[in-house]
């Protein structure tokens, strides 16, 4: 009994994980950047939506707040990354982490360093019980959004016109703009729609974690794990990538419970040894 | 006749200054660094720590010796290495003899390296860990909070006499941690209790619905929680998440009410061992009221762990230093430290310091969370322990300070 609550636990913490890498996979596989400014968005939203939902109600709060932070992210690639496009990934990588630091010094300065509380929604906030078996109605919540996100950004890049473009962009992006297509435009709208996913993500997270500066630090290192994991840029790698940490972490517990934050390092060794670029990975913009 | 004439003047001009240079010599202030953090995630905790400080200052009119005192602050940002560096700077560039602070027990130990090396006196004011009064305990070194020994025997016994006999055992997997529990299990074995089981979860930790559902799953009736930081406070709102208060009492080795403040009312239930509660008696009721008044932006509505162990701290100098007779030979001050007896402590029992392990004792205090309740009645006293009755035993602790 124990063990099954424990998978299907892992099921709902793996849609989290995956919904939190999504916006980084996105700007990785189309932009060829190291975004490591991710965990200040995921953040940004969490504190934005802290700040309103009370006065705008829980449902508007979840779209104004993630709309809030894709404004961010539109001034961050126009300072910040759209200077780093076709550099080596580290300089990426470094500029967005020093952004990042610098944010989470101003949040401190802004809102203060407590820790703020943010309710779960009442139509949430319980409990669902099948005999022994207990799970929160707040995790099966975010579980269904976070799934929601998934497949809307599946659909967008499968079946949409211009997620063709983008998709194409993420394998050979000289190709694309010879044909035409506006690569630098693409590339905003993409850092918006992920900024406004992690966000999203941050919202999510804020009820079970609290509100506090240092918050996205901690999603960030699994995000990149999940992306080398699941190959960059890959809707459906990114998925299953995110349920395959989330299961290892539920149910690590039950054999090595003060190793469970070092068994998805080793899985992802053992996948990228394996398969190079990822479970679903395939030649991309950064190789 | 010219020679006794020089004489003569030279002793007027001698009587003429001598009571000048008394003063001056009366009226240089006492200066004590105090190592705290100002700035990052525990600002507000070293916020709480320096008010306690300037409370007590406040109260002896600001003056230790009939000379002015002056509190030079900088900022250890918790950082270990960084902590050393400042300490280095108070003692070689201000002249400072006198340190106290730090809200970490890493800190602590960084500073009292420093203390140690260049022989001056520093008060570690809210680290817990065992090591500071044991192993990297130091002539230069005194420690005002309870050790873990104390704080983890104290909700070990409360939890044995009144809460259950079957334990499962959740603890932040590093050395303070790990201390919280070895001593809630020493009273758990000593007393025929059993232990269910334990999950040890690593520091960073933000999710723990694997970890409950095991716990749910056990057939525990107490909890026994050692954890601290943004990973409490995710754990403490995941366990309202997962009714784990319907199932089995949760007890923890140390809170503080700075961290259970902003939880909601149906998070901070269960029962706490604790440093200080505000609700204690009249002097720390009109404390913690002073105290709102004076820093109404203060993380905490009370007067908290960090106020009492700054004020303490303060206390015992001043006591330390009227006892002494100077507030610039360490050696004497340290001499007169071990053993002292504060009375200026806002308990009805004074805090006894020590001399073998330079370790303050006074109370440990259990208190329940009260889930219908806000603002500062968010919990409530419920037992209060002699700290000396918990705190490690010369056979658990080897070391003896007074032997040179």
């Amino acid at each position: 009994m124990l063990t099954l609550s424990l998978f299907l636990n892992g099921i709902v913490l793996g849609l989290v994980y995956a919904a939190v890498a999504l916006g980084f996979s996105l700007v990785l596989g189309v932009s060829g950047v190291i975004n490591f400014a991710h965990s200040i968005t995921f953040t940004f939203g969490a504190y934005f939506f802290w700040a309103m939902y009370k006065h705008v109600g829980y449902l508007p709060a979840m779209l104004l707040a993630p709309a809030a932070v894709a404004v961010i992210g539109f001034f961050v690639e126009r300072l910040v990354i759209r200077r780093v496009y076709g550099q080596d990934p580290l300089f990426g990588l470094l500029i967005t982490l020093g952004f990042a630091m610098g944010m989470e010094e101003l949040i401190r300065m802004v809102f203060g360093p407590a820790t703020h509380n943010v309710d779960a929604p009442s139509f949430a906030n319980g409990v669902i019980i099948f005999g022994n078996f207990l799970y929160s109605q707040y995790r099966l919540f975010i579980a269904l959004v976070a799934a929601i996100m998934v497949a809307a950004v599946w659909l967008f890049t499968e079946k949409s016109r211009y997620g063709t473009v983008v998709k194409a962009g993420m394998f050979n992006s000289e190709m694309v703009g010879a044909l035409g297509h506006d690569l630098y435009k693409m590339r905003i709208w993409i850092l918006v729609l992920g900024s406004f996913i992690a966000g999203l993500a941050g919202i999510l997270a804020a009820p079970i974690w609290s509100v506090k500066s240092g918050m996205g630090s901690s999603i960030l290192m699994p995000s990149f794990l999940i992306v080398l994991m699941g190959g960059l840029g890959s809707i459906p790698g990114t998925l299953v990538a995110g349920l395959m940490v989330g299961i290892t972490l539920s149910m690590g517990v039950l054999v090595a419970p003060r190793f469970v934050d070092i068994m998805p390092y080793i899985l992802m060794g053992l996948i990228v040894y394996f398969w190079p670029r990822g479970l679903m990975g395939q030649q991309n913009i950064i190789e | 006749m010219r020679k006794t004439i020089f004489i003569c003047l030279l002793g007027t001009l001698a009587l003429f200054f001598a009571p000048w240079a008394a003063t001056s010599q009366a009226q240089e202030p006492i200066k004590i660094g105090v190592i705290s953090p100002v700035s990052g995630n525990y600002g507000d905790h070293g916020a709480l720590e320096r008010a306690g400080m300037e409370m007590a200052l406040a109260e002896l009119g600001g003056k230790i010796l009939g000379r002015p005192v002056e509190l030079v602050v900088a900022d250890s940002e918790t950082n270990a290495d960084t902590a050393g560096r400042r300490v280095r700077a108070f003692i070689e560039v201000d002249g400072i003899k006198l340190l106290m602070g730090a809200v970490n027990s890493s800190v602590a130990m960084a500073v009292a390296a420093v203390a140690t090396e260049r022989q001056v006196l520093y008060i570690a004011t809210n680290g817990n860990s065992d090591e500071l009064t044991s192993s990297k305990a130091t002539r230069y070194m005194f420690r005002v909070a309870p050790s873990m020994a104390s704080l983890g025997r104290a909700a070990g016994t409360y939890a044995i006499e009144n809460l259950g006999k079957r334990w499962f055992f959740l603890t932040h997997d590093y050395s303070w941690g790990h201390s919280g529990t070895r001593w809630a299990k020493d009273v758990l074995t000593k007393n025929g209790g059993t232990e269910v089981g334990e999950v040890k979860f690593p520091m960073g930790t933000r999710d723990f619905s694997a970890q409950l559902l095991q716990v749910r799953d056990s057939d525990a009736d107490v909890l026994m929680i050692t954890a601290a930081g943004f990973d409490n406070v995710a754990l403490m709102k995941q366990l309202a998440e997962y009714k784990i208060h319907d199932k089995m009492k949760v007890v923890y080795t140390l809170q503080e009410f700075v961290d259970i403040y902003p939880l909601q009312p149906q998070e901070h239930r269960g029962y706490y061992a604790t440093e200080v509660s505000w609700d204690e008696n009249d002097q720390l009721k009109a404390a913690s009221e002073k105290f709102h008044q004076q820093y109404p932006k203060a993380a905490s509505p009370v007067f908290d762990n960090g106020n009492y162990n700054g004020y303490v701290a303060i206390m015992a100098l001043a006591e330390a230093i009227e006892k002494a007779g100077t507030a610039d030979d360490v050696e004497k001050i340290i001499a007169a430290l071990e053993g002292l007896e504060i009375t200026k402590n806002l308990r009805d029992k004074p805090t006894y310091v020590d001399p073998r392990t330079h370790q303050f004792l006074s109370k440990v205090v259990m208190v329940e969370g009260n889930p219908q309740g806000s603002g500062s009645d968010i919990w409530k006293i419920i037992r209060t322990y002699d700290a000396t009755q918990f705190d490690m035993t010369p056979e658990e602790n080897p070391i003896d300070l007074t032997k040179k």
